[in-house]
């Protein structure tokens, strides 16, 4: 009985402005700002601050209409690289698009969710690298999607036998998002955390800035076998993507 | 002798104004609390219906509300859906999860029915009968009165659970398998009661009775 009252005090408490998009998707305060696209994904934008996840450790504000404005033509060129067929097989739908997205306090460029089919974006991040960022993580959508494609014991084989990763992306300090000019292997400090975020960084850079990438990799042995296995693997998804 | 005391004109004037007042407030009282007052009433008899073994009646508060089932869109998932109304399943179940003037949710079989209401597990409820694999149309809009199978994030998740739109809601299309559409009664479950501040309902209203109109 204790726990029934619980439980009830527990859903007149914790309220949500609940709608049809919540329903959907389990992210509070959205509103649909592109519905039709080319490539069928549909945009949403945050009309109010949202925390999610487990204890709301994902948090993000709303979004300024001018703000949104000027980085949504940038957003939009840089998905609309991809067809829908592509999408569909990586479960990507959904764009989120917010301002300061933290997960557990570290500021994030974006939050991919293949099971929700949802990449929530955060428009504020570094000019710098912004659109790369977006590619960054629609590689991990890729990889979450085709993980026998994109092994990361094979693609780690490929680094000097003494390089090691960090346990995870966020405990190490690698965290540079700049270009190396001595690559050794490496794309950037970042490429340097784990296998995933390596391949995704290299992933970006081959639809950002691909033709800097094939010259690189003509002095770097170890990063032309990355980039071939990132390639070859993304041909067989998508004739189309790189 | 008693001699009659006649009432002054401003007491008549009072008596009356006590008197109105008096059914004001009765009246006033009886029709906020009989949300069902306006609302009409279906009559099935002076209905055709050209294929009555896909129209279904579900009785609720406020009366009857008609959907028309899309066994040509949806096969398998209007056939399971007609196999739990042919076992009554659905009687008693509880719209727990309404947003007001946006949709209504019922039909957790195992966790939502009104005699054995679990908050703690509701939602996730099975039919027994399996889950069923997503027939999703990507032409079909789910405009005010669409009926849906309810799902889990995942595709191909749907059991026995189900909504019902009370708006458009574009963004539904080509995410839920449509079953059917209400041809009456879309007034009647905007009478259903809302959650206070979140989306699932305390004490909430449930289906009385879900029959196939006539079956084969």
């Amino acid at each position: 009985m204790k726990i029934l009252f619980l439980i009830i005090i527990f859903f007149q408490i914790t309220h949500v402005n609940a709608d049809e998009i919540y329903n959907l998707l389990k992210i509070p305060n959205l509103e649909v700002y592109k519905f039709k696209n080319d490539n069928n994904i549909r945009y949403l934008n945050s009309k109010k601050n949202f925390k999610i996840g487990v204890n709301d450790n994902i948090s993000c504000n709303k979004s300024y209409p001018k703000n949104l404005s000027n980085k949504f033509p940038i957003i939009q060129k840089n998905i609309n690289f991809y067809n829908s067929t592509f999408l569909n097989k990586i479960n990507l739908r959904y764009i989120v698009l917010c301002e300061d997205l933290f997960v557990s306090k570290i500021n994030t460029g974006g939050i991919p969710d293949t099971e929700k089919r949802t990449l929530i974006l955060d428009i504020n991040f570094n000019v710098k690298y912004f659109e790369r960022m977006i590619h960054h993580e629609i590689f991990h959508m890729i990889q979450k999607s085709n993980t026998e494609i994109f092994d990361e014991s094979r693609f780690s084989s490929f680094n000097d036998v003494n390089f090691k990763y960090a346990e995870c992306s966020t405990c190490s300090d690698r965290l540079n998002l700049d270009l190396y000019n001595d690559t050794n292997g490496f794309l950037t400090e970042y490429s340097k955390s784990i296998a995933s975020e390596d391949m995704a960084e290299i992933f970006s850079f081959l639809m950002t800035d691909k033709i800097n990438i094939e010259a690189l990799i003509k002095k770097d042995k170890i990063l032309e076998k990355k980039v071939t296995f990132i390639k070859s693997g993304i041909l067989k998804i998508d004739k189309n993507i790189l | 002798m008693i001699k009659a005391i006649k009432a002054s004109k401003s007491e008549k004037v009072l008596f009356i104004f006590l008197v109105v007042l008096a059914i004001f407030t009765f009246s006033s009282f009886y029709i906020l609390k009989n949300k069902c007052l306006f609302v009409e009433k279906v009559n099935l008899d002076k209905i055709n219906f050209p294929n009555p073994e896909n129209v279904v009646v579900m009785n609720i508060e406020c009366g009857d509300v008609i959907i028309e089932l899309f066994p040509d869109i949806s096969p398998q998932s209007v056939k399971r859906f007609k196999i739990l109304i042919e076992n009554k399943k659905y009687d008693g179940s509880a719209f727990y999860k309404v947003v007001e003037k946006t949709f209504v949710q019922a039909g957790d079989i195992e966790f939502g029915n009104i005699d054995n209401l679990d908050y703690s597990k509701i939602g996730s409820g099975k039919s027994g009968l399996g889950i069923l694999k997503s027939e999703i149309s990507d032409e079909f809009n789910f405009i005010a009165g669409s009926v849906g199978l309810a799902r889990s994030t995942k595709f191909d998740t749907e059991d026995s659970e189900f909504f019902i739109t009370l708006k458009e809601i574009p963004i539904y299309q080509g995410e839920y398998t449509p079953i059917g559409k209400v041809i009456y009664g879309l007034d009647i479950l905007s009478k259903i009661k809302i959650g206070n501040k979140g989306i699932y309902v305390l004490r909430p209203d449930y289906i009385n009775t879900l029959r196939i109109l006539r079956s084969n």
